[in-house]
């Protein structure tokens, strides 16, 4: 990666726990370290942790109470794991923000269109810098590994008309940092942009491009008469998301499948990213680097956490089994970073593998405001 | 199972209507009489069978399934259906010819085949539902939901032993709600059909069926519990409270008459927060008489983003929050004002006060179109006001929230007579 990195143990933090100042400290040390996804130690990442906690535990008044109740205070906690985890369902009835009382630089927001609530979960974000910084380095080691220019397909919109969805924004900077030619083939309403397709037509060459996608969006793409033809040599996929919740869905097996047909994107193309509005880092899978035997398997950025926990004692299960994953993320500096999800998953290697949405709980994400919108251009 | 034999199974069941129409309706009460008297003796080997099964087909404890068998059994013994026929007909006769209704002769006609698609969950409510049409002599399809598939199996089982012509016109299958191709099937033959299930359910069943089929319709509802200021007294709090908790408790409430809203008139001396504490204490009582099922991972995921929602709100209110230990499933949050949260399931309520009737009558019009019981305690001379309005709001039932769980065969389900429902009036006006 970058060799503007140092190692993220040598850093130290100015400003005092809960405040602006320190949220800002450490969002500067952190953005040096985040460049690289190699030099992350277990005992670098603990104290991040614990530093990432004690702000949020001083800024935030709400969440040093729910703490508190539960008797664990900064000083207390030993490990990152002593950290209570605060349940993705929180997000849509709280702002956690730390320090409190800051306009967010963002909000970035879940569909919240299905399984019968109208509530939409919310990210603060008070550093998008941070959120800039954490998503780059893992993102280019997953889609451009050996690459630092590339056309950049997006079917998914510029966050310039959705500036709410954190995919959206993940998007264009990804295009703003490496789109050696950036084409936004859908808008704001999941509609087509004829004169962006076009405009890539005329454009197109043997050079590969990276496609930027939703599970939806690619379905609907790759359908019949669908607008994309056969993708050059080297080109590869970034594909995140699923389908639940929509009216018409395949099987993932199935939906590559496609691509290859359509497209010539093999297996060893296609990348999915797993993430979610509440945490600000993502996970992905290492196919570029590993080849069609990583699918499945989710690498989490490195300052990413993950356990999986059973859902009645939310004690860590052995690894390989099955739980519900809860994640610590460092890059929620500015809101709160140790998440209770209701994803299920195994955690083996300190990668994950999904096994998916837990019954009745809701669909989340940007991609799933993206597949509402694809979904009804499409019924319409 | 294909649709072909789901259809051909329609057409023999409709084909039995003729030899069902030439026994009275109370050879049909008797031999169901007989049925629920085997469920409710504990030597029977039909009971023990039941009790053996229910637990793990239901998702309920033994403790649990042994209440609920003996609750739903004793609606179908020869007493409680003398009743229903009479509160639903007045005169018995006209189930069997023409009868007399003031100054018309009438006669009621079952269908000649009525299909049940039933919602899940709650082990009987299946089996309800045949009895009512073959207590009307109507043929009888049930499409029981999961978890309600044991005691629909065992009823029709023992009829086909001790009363064939009773056993050849009914039949109870299970089929995953997706394979449309049997719904299809099962709702072709179907004279009427009675649909249990959520909004999306019921419009999809309008969209399959056909139009020569009458569609009887329960959606999804919900039922709440109001406490008024005479139950909160010392002497009437720990019993009103019981009766709340086996209220919410009950079905580990996956049935629309559990309670998941429970208001209580705010008195001014921490009334409704410590009637929610009270019944805190009595889940946990509750728990340990009426052990809840182990939490599925659907559930135990669930209520642990409601706690931990619920705590979040109470670490800067005075809200508060109860919940049992490990493997306990139930849960009460005391709100002290509405919040919005995660839904409430498996034995956990929302506690919050009211302070004036009519203000509270206005907070649940937005719930009208899905209200379903109503649990009055406490209320004194301004229950029949209060009921009146609820009613009005779109309330079917107002009672104790001890009898809540498990309504009469009797009861004005979704606000009708339930099988009077199913019947064709036929009117002799010659001679």
């Amino acid at each position: 990666m970058t060799s503007q990195t140092h190692p993220p143990e040598a850093t130290e933090v100015a400003g005092t726990p809960g405040t602006l100042k320190h949220l800002l400290h450490a969002k500067d040390a952190l953005a040096t370290s985040m460049h690289t996804v190699e030099e992350w130690s277990d005992s670098a990442l603990d104290r991040w942790c614990a530093r990432a906690f004690a702000h949020q535990y001083h800024g935030s008044e709400r969440y040093r109470r729910w703490c508190e109740t539960r008797g664990v205070t900064p000083e207390s906690i030993v490990r990152w794991q002593d950290v209570p985890p605060v349940p993705a369902e929180a997000f849509k009835h709280f702002d956690f923000v730390a320090p409190e009382g800051h306009e967010p630089e963002a909000v970035f927001r879940t569909s919240g269109t299905t399984a019968g609530s109208e509530a939409r979960g919310r990210h603060n974000v008070l550093s998008l810098d941070l959120y800039r910084h954490s998503m780059m380095g893992p993102m280019k080691s997953a889609l451009l590994p050996d690459d630092d220019g590339i056309d950049v397909v997006s079917l998914i919109p510029h966050a310039r008309s959705r500036p709410d969805s954190s995919l959206s924004v993940m998007a264009s900077e990804a295009a703003a940092a490496w789109g050696s030619g950036c084409y936004w083939l859908v808008d704001a309403e999941g509609a087509y942009v004829r004169s962006e397709i076009e405009r890539w037509l005329d454009r197109h060459s043997d050079e590969p491009v990276l496609i930027l996608s939703t599970a939806l969006a690619l379905f609907h793409a790759l359908a019949e008469g669908g607008p994309l033809p056969t993708m050059p040599e080297g080109s590869r996929l970034m594909e995140t998301g699923g389908f639940k919740g929509a009216t018409r869905s395949i099987s993932r097996d199935e939906l590559y499948a496609r691509v290859e047909e359509r497209w010539g994107l093999g297996q060893d193309r296609i990348v999915n990213e797993y993430g979610m509005t509440e945490l600000l880092s993502q996970l992905w899978e290492p196919i570029l680097h590993d080849g069609p035997s990583a699918r499945g398997r989710h690498r989490p950025a490195p300052w990413l956490r993950v356990r999986a926990l059973d859902p009645t004692t939310l004690r860590e299960v052995p690894e390989g089994e099955t739980g519900v994953l809860a994640f610590f993320d460092v890059a929620n500096y500015g809101s709160v970073s140790h998440i209770l999800t209701q994803d299920l998953g195994q955690v083996v290697d300190g990668d994950v593998r999904l096994q998916g949405r837990v019954l009745g709980a809701e669909p989340r994400g940007c991609s799933r405001t993206m597949d509402d919108l694809m979904a009804s251009q499409i019924s319409s | 199972m294909t649709s072909d034999e789901l259809l051909t199974e329609a057409r023999r069941l409709r084909s039995s209507a003729t030899e069902l129409r030439q026994h009275s309706w109370r050879e049909v009460a008797q031999a169901i009489d007989h049925v629920a008297r085997r469920f409710l003796d504990p030597t029977d080997s039909l009971r023990v069978e039941a009790l053996g099964r229910l637990p793990e087909d239901a998702l309920v404890s033994p403790e649990m399934a042994e209440v609920i068998l003996d609750g739903m059994a004793r609606d179908w013994v020869a007493e409680r259906i003398d009743r229903a026929i009479e509160l639903d007909f007045g005169d018995p006769a006209v189930l069997d010819g023409f009868g007399t209704a003031g100054s018309r002769r009438l006669t009621a006609v079952g269908p000649e085949l009525t299909v049940h698609i039933v919602a899940g969950g709650v082990p009987g409510v299946g089996t309800h539902a045949m009895v009512r049409s073959l207590l009307v002599k109507s043929p009888t399809l049930l499409k029981a939901g999961r978890g309600d598939g044991v005691i629909p199996e065992l009823f029709c089982r023992a009829l086909s032993d001790d009363v064939p012509w009773l056993a050849e016109a009914c039949l109870a299958r299970q089929w995953d709600r997706d394979r449309v191709d049997l719904t299809t099937a099962a709702l072709r033959h179907a004279e009427v059909a009675t649909v249990y299930g959520s909004d999306q359910t019921i419009s999809a069943i309008r969209r399959t069926a056909p139009p020569t089929t009458r569609l009887v319709e329960y959606r999804h509802r919900e039922s709440i519990v109001v406490v008024g200021s005479e139950a909160l007294r010392p002497e009437r709090v720990r019993a009103a409270a019981a009766s709340v908790a086996n209220a919410i408790g009950a079905f580990e409430q996956r049935g629309c008459v559990c309670p998941h809203l429970v208001y209580v008139e705010d008195v001014g001396s921490g009334g409704p927060l410590g009637f929610a504490e009270h019944v805190a204490d009595a889940m946990r009582r509750l728990q340990v008489e009426l052990p809840s099922a182990p939490l599925d991972v659907d559930e135990a995921s669930a209520l642990q983003q409601l706690r931990g929602v619920a705590e979040l709100h109470a670490a800067t209110s005075t809200d508060r929050v109860w919940y049992g230990e490990a493997g306990g499933s139930w849960t009460i949050v005391f709100e002290a004002e509405p919040r919005e949260g995660p839904p409430t399931l498996r034995r956990s309520a929302r506690v919050r006060p009211w302070a004036d009737l009519g203000e509270l009558v206005d907070r649940l019009r937005p719930t009208a179109a899905h209200l379903q019981s109503l649990g009055v305690v406490g209320l004194g001379d301004r229950t029949e006001d209060f009921s009146l309005e609820l009613g009005r709001l779109g309330a079917t039932r107002v009672t104790n929230p001890a009898d809540m769980a498990f309504p009469p065969p009797w009861w004005l389900h979704y606000g009708r007579r339930s099988m009077e429902e199913l019947v064709r009036w036929v009117e002799l006006e010659a001679g």
